[in-house]
């Protein structure tokens, strides 16, 4: 008898696979995910069909202040540059900023609030009173001094809005953390003889991902709002680059006669903060089976 | 001469709390013949599980020693501790939270066993898990599932294999069929028994529940407030037994039997506080035959008669 | 023991009616059939002992009895309860809330999360009061007082929140609270499983006590034989949402028919005798969403028969209080093999 084949012959979903079957219930995530890919897509595209010199940047002063037409779907800005061509290649700053700032939070945050949670003691007692320091400060103004201080670039505005969500992230590991930690079967790990750090990473993290999930999704969407606010202060990507925050910035000065400058950027921020947002909550729901039932 | 498997001396686990110290356990000494069966009986917060998680050094004990084999085990290095978990493992009261609600059955079977590299090759390993589902009543059907989807019977037979992967010498089982309804609680104690005769395990029972106890146990230890109040072979302890707690709790089952006639003996108020206790008998407050001497020391084990210890002033 | 029989034949007043219960949960995806056609009568006075696995619908018929099953996704398919008099199922919410706590009040089995830790017990006493009966604040509290001492509290406590308590004297408080307004129905539901032995003994002597003075009927939910034998006077066995024995308690632990209940008999250790062999019931209990055609317990029935397992059970009746459902006795001479224990035993 093949024995490999039991295992095999009783093959099912995966618990990722189950996930994904919740999820795909859930119409308000689906619909989030669908924009999401949809920028996603945008945001690569747009890199190989839009010419950054010729399409983007360049000022066609003859064209300037168009409302929206057939030739420009969302009008034209003061230098007669193509907004819609712009908002396109502006989900690049946008998503990117957004990724890279939350990923930073998390390789800062997670694994601050794993040893907070496990060691408990004065380790736990360092790491978040250092926390709760720094979630003291607003955000804004956590970001306006860590991108004056670096200088502006996109570089630094992803480190900027990276660093601001690491509170976020300490706590919420560490919470989920402290409830794994004391159950009985962390102790039956540690029973047959499982070494601690493979405690950690297989018994305790795991059964923590949930939450931070969640919490990185919903990061997401206010690290691009942060990115967004940054720039809108000149303190995150610079000019001419078509960063939204920066495009709202750049029509606020037109905002009586040609409201179209600052809606359409104004309304990309909105949507895709709002996509992110409702995966989030979906994911919230599918990740956890026990809230549904 | 008997062969003892396990000889615990002195053992105390003392936590510090807001309060002051929380003695759970004080003083406990006691061994265990190989192939036997301790049972260790007690309401909550009498030290029954400290003792059990102390003995397998899950927790760090304040004072004593375990011999494990002739070997203390709190003295043992990291890598040594390592080797010996394999000979003693432990089964735990809750089949909820006992298991990784992320792991298949097959992964937390093997997990063991990859752990000691005991085996190599993943269809060997396989093979193993199925061999170990087989032992503890699991069809093959399951090797996928998650627990989640099982009830607590199987949740507890997974819990069982687990601990037979590493085929143990001695077994802790802390509360093993509390949480269980009483048609699958016969099906857990008869597997147990059947294990403990194939494989020749020693085991320390751990529960509240004395007609169970009685049951599956050689010796019986009826631990209260972190000491160790009286110890007895099974049948001597449920026929005479001596300490005034004993008797109390043993009056106190109730028995679905309409013949059984029992002069039930009705303690006064509640377990006092195990946080800083006077040095008194720790009985001293619910006893119904306190004499001055309870009052002001505490009684210490004795033999009073072959095998049967007890820890009171008035016996 | 004569006594008790005499209180059935005199046909006191009935305190509790229930007739042909079903009550399902329908969730999106399956519908568990949670209690199937039971009845059951209780006496004043009197109390029922209702035994069971987890899932076999002990609760429900509780929460159905005070028309409390949550809803969606429970609903009461069919049946007529009857409390004191009253038609359960045509009283407006607000008639019910009134009617609950006074003429009948509940026991739940964790005492941690029963009492409020915002109120001190003798608020939450004194509510219970005030809102069943028309006398003042000073007199309600004054009341309260005299339960906190009857539950073997004393009457300074009152003034202490309900963390101040350890876990028996809060399910005193509990029961304080539940006979406050002396009720004529008490359901206890597990009242002692979270409690210690000795805390039981005592918890169970109290009830034992209350009930016999105030002429209480009460429902016992337990799943401990021990129990059932020490404070009930009859009892119900359920098994998969139906009641498969129903007895006085001679009847069912001396003169045992149903073959559930003796396997519960047989799982258990006996305290006499420790050498003893465990004989579990094999197998589980059916998934209550998806029910077996025939009788519910014909898979791990020693004695099932083909018919067992086609069509359902049959009720049999042995004497005007024993009935089992069970299909096996219209087989000419069939008995279980559990030993009858005789009177003079």
């Amino acid at each position: 008898m093949n024995n490999i084949s039991i295992s095999k012959k009783y093959r099912r979903r995966s618990q990722v696979g189950e996930v994904w079957h919740r999820l795909k219930k859930n119409k308000g995530a689906m619909i989030g995910l669908a924009i999401v890919l949809i920028l996603i897509s945008a945001a690569i595209c747009s890199g190989f069909l839009l010419d950054y010199e010729s399409q983007i940047i360049k000022q066609v002063t003859r064209e300037r202040l168009q409302w929206p037409s057939l030739k420009h779907w969302m009008g034209t800005d003061q230098y007669g540059r193509d907004i819609f061509f712009r908002l396109l290649y502006g989900s690049r700053f946008s998503l990117s900023v957004g990724f890279v700032a939350v990923v930073v939070a998390l390789f800062v945050g997670v694994p601050l609030g794993a040893v907070a949670g496990y060691f408990g003691g004065a380790t736990e007692d360092i790491i978040m009173r250092m926390t709760d320091i720094f979630a003291a400060v607003p955000n804004i103004l956590m970001g306006i001094v860590l991108a004056s201080a670096l200088g502006p670039n996109t570089i630094n505005l992803m480190l900027a809005v990276g660093i601001t969500s690491v509170p976020q992230f300490v706590r919420v590991t560490r919470a989920s953390v402290l409830t794994v930690r004391n159950q009985e079967y962390v102790e039956a790990a540690r029973a047959v003889g499982i070494s601690e750090a493979k405690i950690i990473f297989t018994h305790i993290l795991p059964n923590c991902l949930s939450p931070i999930i969640v919490q990185t999704t919903l990061r997401i969407a206010s690290a691009i709002i942060a990115a967004s606010s940054l720039s809108f202060l000149g303190l995150g990507v610079p000019v001419p680059a078509p960063e939204w925050g920066a495009m709202l910035s750049d029509g606020r000065g037109f905002i009586r006669g040609y409201a179209y400058m600052t809606f359409f950027p104004g309304l990309a921020i909105m949507i895709t903060v709002l996509a992110f947002n409702m995966v989030g909550d979906g994911l919230r729901d599918a990740l956890d089976p026990k809230l549904k039932k | 001469m008997a062969d003892y498997i396990l000889e615990v001396n002195g053992l105390k686990k003392h936590f510090k709390t807001k309060n002051g110290t929380l003695y759970a356990v004080d003083d406990v000494s006691f061994s265990i013949q190989r192939g036997k069966t301790l049972g260790i009986v007690g309401e909550s917060g009498c030290g029954k599980s400290t003792t059990g998680r102390c003995i397998l050094r899950l927790l760090e004990a304040t004072a004593g020693e375990v011999l494990f084999e002739g070997k203390d085990v709190n003295k043992l290095t990291r890598r040594e501790m390592r080797q010996m978990r394999r000979d003693m493992q432990i089964i735990f009261q809750d089949p909820f939270s006992s298991l990784d609600p992320r792991k298949t059955v097959m992964q937390t079977i093997a997990e063991p066993i990859l752990n000691y590299k005991l085996i190599h090759g993943k269809a060997a390993v396989e093979a193993r898990v199925l061999e170990l589902m087989e032992t503890v009543g699991l069809t093959e059907r399951l090797i996928n599932t998650y627990p989640h989807e099982l009830d607590g019977g199987r949740r507890q037979r997974i819990g069982i294999a687990r601990a037979l992967a590493v085929e143990p010498k001695f077994i802790v089982c802390d509360e093993p069929v509390s949480a269980l309804d009483v048609s699958i609680q016969a099906q857990i104690l008869n597997l147990l028994k059947k294990l403990q005769q194939q494989m020749g395990l020693t085991y320390i029972f751990i529960t509240h529940d004395l007609s169970v106890v009685n049951h599956f146990s050689d010796d019986i230890a009826v631990m209260y407030l972190g000491k160790l109040v009286e110890k007895a072979p099974a049948e001597e302890l449920f026929a005479s037994p001596l300490h005034p707690y004993t008797k109390a709790l043993l009056s106190a089952i109730p028995v679905p039997d309409l013949r059984y006639q029992q002069n039930r003996i009705l303690l006064r108020g509640e377990i006092s506080s195990p946080i800083n206790p006077p040095d008194e008998c720790r009985f001293a407050k619910r006893c119904y035959c306190p004499s001055d001497l309870c009052h002001n020391n505490c009684p210490v084990l004795r033999e009073v008669s072959p095998n049967h210890f007890v820890a009171c002033h008035c016996v | 023991m004569n006594d008790k029989k005499k209180a059935i034949q005199e046909g006191d007043e009935l305190v509790l009616d229930v007739q042909n219960l079903t009550v399902h949960y329908e969730l999106e995806e399956e519908t568990v059939y949670a209690i199937n056609d039971i009845s059951l009568s209780l006496r004043k006075g009197q109390t029922i002992g209702l035994v069971g696995e987890t899932g076999a619908g002990k609760t429900t018929t509780a929460l159905a009895i005070l028309q409390l099953v949550p809803d969606p996704p429970g609903v009461i398919k069919q049946g007529k309860i009857t409390v004191c008099g009253h038609d359960m199922s045509s009283m407006t919410t607000k008639q019910l809330e009134t009617i609950r706590g006074r003429d009948v009040s509940m026991i739940f089995q964790d005492p941690m999360t029963s009492l409020n830790p915002v109120f001190t017990v003798g608020e939450q006493i004194a509510e219970s009061v005030e809102l069943h009966e028309h006398v003042t604040k000073e007199e309600a509290w004054q009341r309260a007082c005299e339960m906190l001492e009857l539950v073997g509290i004393p009457q300074e406590r009152a003034h202490d929140y309900p963390h101040q308590f350890s876990g028996g004297m809060k399910q005193r408080v509990v029961i304080a609270i539940a006979l406050a307004c002396n009720p004529k129905l008490l359901i206890a539901d597990e009242p002692t499983t979270a409690l210690d032995v000795t805390i039981q003994a005592q918890v169970l002597d109290l009830m034992g006590r209350l009930k016999k003075q105030y002429e209480t009927a009460m429902i016992m939910i337990t799943h401990d034989l021990g129990i059932v034998a020490e404070i009930c006077d009859e009892v119900a066995v359920m098994y998969a949402g139906k009641i498969v024995e129903r007895g006085t308690l001679e009847e069912v632990f001396d003169h045992t028919k149903h073959p559930y209940t003796e396997g519960l008999f047989n799982s258990l250790p006996n305290i006499q005798n420790r050498k003893a062999e465990l004989t579990p019931i094999p197998g589980l209990m059916p998934d209550p969403s998806n029910l077996p055609a025939g009788c519910a317990f014909a898979p791990r029935c020693p004695y099932a028969t083909e018919a067992c397992e086609q069509k359902p059970a049959a009720l049999q009746r042995f004497s005007p209080t024993h009935e089992a459902l069970c299909s096996a006795y219209e087989r000419p001479g069939f008995h279980i093999a559990r030993k009858e224990v005789s009177a003079d035993g």
